[in-house]
């Protein structure tokens, strides 16, 4: 029997689209946090999550934030490992050049692979 | 081996992001409404886990579907979920 | 083995708060260690001291302060998702001029960076979601 040995830290898996919800906030948080404390964070786009990346986002009417300008300081806290699901973009007609980050493409084998590769994988 | 849990029931898509999570070796837990994966009429749906896959005893129970659950999925009380977050290295959860 | 268990749903609104509570007694019974369960988005409604549900239903809240007082386990609330949510234990509801508070020990308000420390020292972490 193999024992798969993760071989990076956390992966935090965010599949909610912004504003409509805290959960993309709350899991973006989880992130940089972690990366604060130096750990070594990847993030998955997954489902409507790949709407996160979407450029022109703004303020909501009411002054809410949303989570483009969290997104955008993720390379300042030195999280580079941006991955989205492939078929999530697919199906909503998007493609990566028009994300606001670099990023990589997955398909669902390579998703597996990576829930595999950490240690600690958290669903948001 | 990892394990995951599902809380949703077939319909929802959140059982396709737990199957593309899933390694070839993964076991899949059902729990909550996710029980209601475990009827045969549903077999179809979890093709791709099949003899790797799991419903909590209690959740089906409280549902009335605990004689209604398909053979092959396999009954486990809380105690067996726990057995198998003790078995697969890390557990991971979809809801 | 040492566990950590992360709640992200409030009491009575999902199912997932009486997993959470069934799984972690039942992680004790069979000797296991239970390191904190961490409260999270909206899981951190599960500190909330006032509530007072119908007595024939489970209190959860109780539920959880029994298991934390008599199995040393931290229960751990993530301050800046319990702050918005109007859940302020003592020195915080001070700190913001608020009279009254709604969390109170053992469930203990800290930062996220506990989240990511349990999760990576302990042996597993088992997540509750809605």
């Amino acid at each position: 029997m193999t024992e798969d040995t993760p071989s990076a830290e956390l992966l935090v898996i965010l599949r909610h689209a912004p504003h409509g919800s805290s959960w993309l906030k709350e899991g973006l948080d989880v992130a940089l946090v972690a990366a604060a404390f130096d750990r070594r964070v990847t993030l998955l786009f997954m489902g409507e999550g790949v709407t996160a990346l979407l450029e022109g986002q703004q303020a909501g009417p009411l002054g809410q934030k949303g989570t483009a300008a969290t997104l955008e300081m993720l390379e300042m806290y030195d999280v580079d490992s941006l991955v989205v699901e492939k078929r999530s973009l697919d199906a909503l007609g998007l493609s990566g050049d028009q994300l606001m980050l670099p990023t990589r493409e997955v398909t669902e084998a390579g998703i597996a692979a990576l829930v595999a590769s950490h240690a600690l994988v958290l669903n948001f | 081996m990892l394990l995951h849990t599902l809380n949703r029931p077939p319909s929802s898509r959140v059982l396709d992001q737990a199957l593309a999570g899933m390694g070839p070796e993964d076991r899949l837990l059902l729990i909550e409404d996710g029980v209601i994966g475990a009827l045969p009429a549903q077999r179809e749906r979890f093709a791709g886990v099949a003899g790797r896959l799991y419903a909590l005893h209690e959740d089906l129970a409280a549902r009335g579907l605990l004689t209604r659950c398909d053979d092959a999925v396999r009954v486990v009380d809380v105690e067996g979920f726990v057995a198998l977050t003790e078995t697969c290295e890390r557990t991971v959860s979809w809801y | 083995m040492r566990y950590a268990i992360l709640l992200l749903d409030a009491p009575y609104t999902s199912q997932a708060a009486h997993s959470a509570l069934r799984f972690t007694r039942a992680l004790l019974a069979r000797g296991h260690d239970v390191e904190g369960v961490f409260f999270y988005h909206e899981g951190v409604h599960n500190a909330a001291r006032l509530a007072a549900p119908p007595q024939d239903e489970p209190h959860l809240v109780d539920a959880w302060a029994e298991l934390g007082r008599g199995h040393d386990v931290a229960l751990q609330v993530c301050i800046a998702a319990a702050l918005r949510r109007g859940l302020l234990d003592e020195q915080e509801a001070s700190r913001h001029g608020k009279q009254g508070f709604s969390v109170e020990p053992p469930f203990e308000l800290t930062g996220l960076g506990q989240l990511v420390d349990l999760g990576l020292r302990c042996d597993r972490l088992i997540t509750f979601g809605p």
